[in-house]
């Protein structure tokens, strides 16, 4: 396991409206083999899971109160994962996007009515081909929509956006096995 | 599994809370309990207690066991212990009706039931709690409006602690001083906590968070609804705590009620400007008839608010104690109860017998399982006549009374008959209702998707 974490936290920066990314990969380039990056933020930066997953960083987040976030980034080539943390991450059927293609069609339902949201997302995901991608940003988490993308083999992928109030969802068409009925 | 799939005994609750509703209203209407009885006789207490256990308390519980887990982003604890909850409480709610009636003498035989009525009603509401906050617990830290369902889970399980003591004492021969004077004198913390703590504050944490969303308006999250929280809270912590510590001390509990009550109106004037917000902010701009008869139960809540007000400056606040409660039961809480209900049954309807075929068939909209224009009148016929027999009841016209009940009763039936009529998709034009593809749901409980 990783035996020692560098400390860097962009709340200040978050709070202050700023742009983290920069500082973040400047620290990321300062580490040594085998140190990790321990990283506070205000909300859960999912994009960056894909942009330090592709440099070899796995990670493990928890919620620490406050809606503030704590991200452990390792070298995956350890191959050793933090366990206590590993429950604390919810989106568990989150699927990983790096090997995903662009997006072949891209929704704004956020001014949409319920269940007007789910009606069109489900919509334009039963006219796509197996494989491809739909990217849709929404006004909130779209928590009747999940079971519904399950039990047709959908993947996907969502989350806030910085501003907390867009949920984009990136949903891969028939990219899992059905769930049987 | 992830996301939030049908709650399997919603339904169900929400058919019997109806049905409660129906039988306290037919109960007034044959002049049963308050006003041809006292307050405080078994009369009224039986009608108190089918209206704020069989129909509020049922109704919610049905409401909550669907959204909490959509306020927290999380699925229900269990979606199978709402069932043996709801046994408990039905059979606890009948126990604890027969038990009054042989308080009242109108039952002889033994032995006293009310402690059993305790007991079960106890269980029924704990299998209630744990779920819920089985649900709630890993979610913190918990989005505002779950906050207020979870001060509200707080304040039932006071409500059910003091019923339980009241129970015992008015049957058995305790003679604990203690809880004699808890019984003698806790009535207004047990009113208080039901009422205030339990249905009132979760009827304003899932409003704000139903009103933003069917509205297509913000959620709020700033100073203004932390504070009517935060006030709420307060206000409920020294009435119902501190009521209860000066009992203990011998006290009289005037002060924390006074006390809490500032508190509280607090609240509720940070409360009715949120909403106000809420309806003003909204990018919806022509609202559905649920929003729209939500307005009127708010109005109803003002109206409370200020009629309390006005026999507290009088000075006969306990005269007319039983005006104000039912303003506040009626008109408030089974107001928005069965405005929001219009909803939910729709929305849950749909998603059940449609869901699983969106995109891939025409299917018809939510709104195409209701005709809003047959709903209109009689949602106007009931809230005109909660008016009716509130002022009947402050002019002390009992006959009055019992025929403006006798109103609301049959807007009441108007009403649960077109939620039936929507659960059995009678509504639904016949081109898009696809018998063929889509099963009718069941009108008494839903089937979540397998997975």
């Amino acid at each position: 396991m990783t035996q020692n974490y560098i400390d860097l936290d962009v709340r200040p920066i978050l709070r202050n409206g700023g742009e983290p990314f920069a500082e973040i990969m400047k620290a990321v380039s300062s580490l040594a083999p085998d140190q990790g990056l321990r990283l506070y933020a205000t909300f859960k930066p999912v994009p960056l899971f894909q942009v330090l997953g592709k440099k070899g960083y796995s990670h493990a987040e928890k919620e620490i109160g406050g809606g503030d976030w704590e991200i452990l980034f390792q070298p995956a080539k350890t191959g050793q994962q933090p366990a206590q943390n590993a429950k604390a991450a919810p989106d568990t059927e989150n699927a990983d996007t790096t090997d995903w293609p662009e997006p072949a069609q891209h929704m704004d339902n956020r001014d949409l009515d319920p269940p007007e949201p789910m009606v069109r997302v489900l919509g334009a995901v039963e006219k796509m081909k197996p494989g491809e991608v739909l990217s849709a940003l929404l006004c909130r988490k779209p928590m009747f929509l999940f079971p519904e993308l399950q039990s047709r083999g959908h993947t996907w992928h969502g989350a806030f956006e910085p501003d907390g109030t867009t949920y984009k969802i990136l949903i891969r068409v028939g990219g899992a096995k059905p769930a049987t009925h | 599994m992830f996301g939030v799939t049908l709650s399997r005994w919603s339904m169900t609750y929400f058919a019997a809370a109806l049905c409660a509703l129906m039988f306290g209203e037919t109960l007034m209407v044959a002049g049963y309990g308050f006003p041809s009885n006292s307050v405080s006789d078994p009369q009224t207490l039986i009608l108190v207690h089918v209206i704020v256990i069989g129909w509020l308390s049922l109704l919610l519980c049905g409401a909550l066991f669907q959204f909490v887990p959509v306020l927290v982003a999380r699925p229900l604890y269990s979606n199978m212990l709402p069932l043996p909850a709801l046994i408990f409480l039905l059979a606890g709610l009948t126990a604890l009706l027969l038990g009054f009636l042989q308080i009242a003498g109108t039952i002889d035989m033994r032995p006293p039931l009310l402690p059993f009525a305790a007991l079960l009603l106890v269980a029924g509401f704990v299998i209630v709690l744990w779920n819920l906050a089985c649900t709630l617990w890993p979610a913190r830290p918990l989005p505002l409006p779950a906050r207020f369902v979870a001060i509200a889970l707080l304040s039932l399980a006071a409500t059910v602690f003091f019923g339980f003591i009241f129970s015992f004492v008015l049957t058995l021969p305790i003679e604990s001083e203690i809880l004699l004077r808890v019984t003698a004198a806790g009535l207004p913390l047990h009113a208080v906590a039901g009422i205030g703590g339990w249905l009132t504050f979760a009827a304003m944490g899932v409003s704000y968070r139903l009103l933003a969303m069917f509205m297509l308006a913000p959620e709020l999250d700033g100073t203004r609804p932390r504070a009517a929280l935060w006030l709420g809270t307060a206000a409920l912590g020294v009435i119902i705590l501190g009521g209860l510590a000066l009992l203990l001390y011998g006290q009289h509990i005037l002060p924390a009620l006074v006390f809490g009550g500032v508190l509280g109106l607090g609240a509720l004037a940070l409360y009715g400007a949120d909403i106000a917000h809420l309806y003003r902010a909204r990018k919806r701009r022509i609202i559905e008839l649920n929003s729209q008869m939500a307005v009127a139960a708010f109005v109803m809540l003002g109206l409370s608010v200020l009629l309390g007000i006005v026999l507290i400056a009088l000075g006969i606040l306990s005269e007319h104690v039983g005006a104000l409660v039912f303003l506040i039961v009626f008109g408030w809480l089974s107001g928005l109860g069965l405005a929001k209900l219009y909803k939910i049954v729709a929305f849950l309807t749909w998603l059940e017998s449609y869901g699983p075929v969106l995109g891939k068939s025409a299917t018809p909209r939510v709104q195409d399982l209701v005709i809003e224009k047959h709903a209109r009148k009689w949602f106007a016929l009931f809230f005109v006549a909660v008016l009716a027999a509130t002022i009947a009841l402050l002019v002390s016209q009992p006959l009055a009374f019992r025929a403006a009940v006798g109103a609301t009763l049959i807007a009441t039936i108007a009403i649960a008959a077109q939620l039936v009529r929507a659960r059995l998709l009678r509504d639904v034009p016949l081109q898009t209702r696809l018998p063929d593809i889509v099963r009718r749901p069941h009108l008494l409980f839903s089937v979540p998707a397998k997975r």
